[in-house]
């Protein structure tokens, strides 16, 4: 739908659409670089958490204390602030074992779509202009994460469940 | 972050021995690199494909038809850099461009507009209200086309992989609203 209307616009407009969407895809392209090695650690330390059995041990301990979902979905909701490719690790974990469609699965898109990797936005962010006393913007950011994954979890239950 | 990836490590490795679990984890290991190519592939050709997308948008003025539209609601939510409309226009930019799930491809915009707020910072290793309010905004992540995780619901075969989207997007907005509302009140009141 919007592909429709953007292409359309660049007919009217005169633009080269075709040199600008290979443009695109080249820039792309590069964040394979950013992104494989990343990802690779994260699906490391994450196979070997999930076989060795400590993710269901730590899980166990968060549904009986708190939400009775699936263990994974603990871990995804801990790692989510702090590391979108951990979360994202975790989540294609879950796709694979239990299911794409699976009550888990759409829980788990929800949360991974539900808020952005603050602690990743803030070092970035400040870092690069030097700013060293960031007030309270982490605390906010936490907050609102976890406004987020609550009402991620909560839809899920009200309509896939 | 490398303590942390190192201890998951460690502590994965120890207490799989103990339980005996060694063999399961060797096989784990021999066969991660492949497992991980064969899920980063698909997300990058999808990621490739609307990033020449939104190229197009870009030149054909579609994203600043949209900052344009935003420029109101940025100059009520950051107002000590209400004068400065170059860096409103990259806050715009950067807040459209996560609006598709590409948060790699805004973070240039991003940083441009927080150098830009840095220009009006009477002190400079302090932040100031508005990037506050733009970080808030930023981790929050209003993102309306979660480009990614629709890649990976089709890529793992799903039936219906656009279904989650309207949810994902009733949180997202929370989570930036909620955000903001706590900003506005800790900071403002």
């Amino acid at each position: 739908m919007f592909i429709l209307i953007i292409l359309i616009v660049s007919l009217v407009k005169k633009v080269d659409a075709y040199s600008a969407f290979l443009k695109g895809v080249k820039e792309g392209f590069l964040l394979f670089n950013d992104v494989f090695g990343s990802m690779l650690s994260m699906m490391f330390a994450i196979n070997l958490l999930r076989i060795s059995g400590i993710l269901d041990l730590v899980a166990q301990i968060f549904s009986k204390g708190f939400l009775k979902i699936e263990p994974s979905l603990w871990a995804m909701m801990l790692f989510r602030p702090f590391s979108g490719t951990a979360s994202m690790a975790v989540m294609i974990d879950i796709f694979k074992y239990l299911g794409v469609d699976s009550f888990s699965g759409i829980m788990a898109s929800i949360i991974q779509g539900s808020t952005d990797t603050t602690l990743y936005v803030i070092t970035l962010y400040f870092g690069c202009i030097g700013v060293k006393k960031i007030k309270n913007s982490m605390a906010i950011g936490l907050i609102s994460d976890f406004v987020g994954i609550t009402v991620a979890i909560l839809l899920t239950f009200l309509f896939f469940s | 972050m490398t303590l942390f990836w190192c201890s998951m490590i460690l502590s994965s490795l120890v207490f799989g021995m103990m339980t005996g679990k060694s063999e399961l984890l060797s096989n784990a290991i021999v066969s991660v690199g492949s497992e991980t190519l064969e899920f980063v592939l698909p997300l990058i050709a999808v990621t490739c494909f609307f990033n020449g997308i939104v190229e197009i948008a870009f030149q054909n003025g579609c994203i600043a038809w949209l900052e344009r539209r935003m420029n109101p609601l940025l100059r009520f939510l950051l107002p000590d850099i209400k004068e400065d409309t170059e860096t409103l226009g990259y806050v715009a930019s950067n807040i459209v461009i996560n609006m598709f799930g590409l948060g790699s491809a805004a973070t240039p915009a991003g940083l441009k507009a927080i150098k830009g707020m840095q220009k009006h910072n009477p002190n400079p290793k302090t932040a100031t209200r508005s990037m506050v309010t733009f970080l808030v905004l930023n981790t929050g992540g209003v993102t309306l086309f979660p480009t990614s995780i629709l890649a990976l619901r089709v890529a793992y075969g799903s039936s219906m992989p656009a279904n989650f989207i309207p949810y994902a997007v009733i949180a997202t907005l929370s989570a930036s609203v909620a955000g903001l509302i706590v900003d506005r009140w800790w900071n403002h009141h």
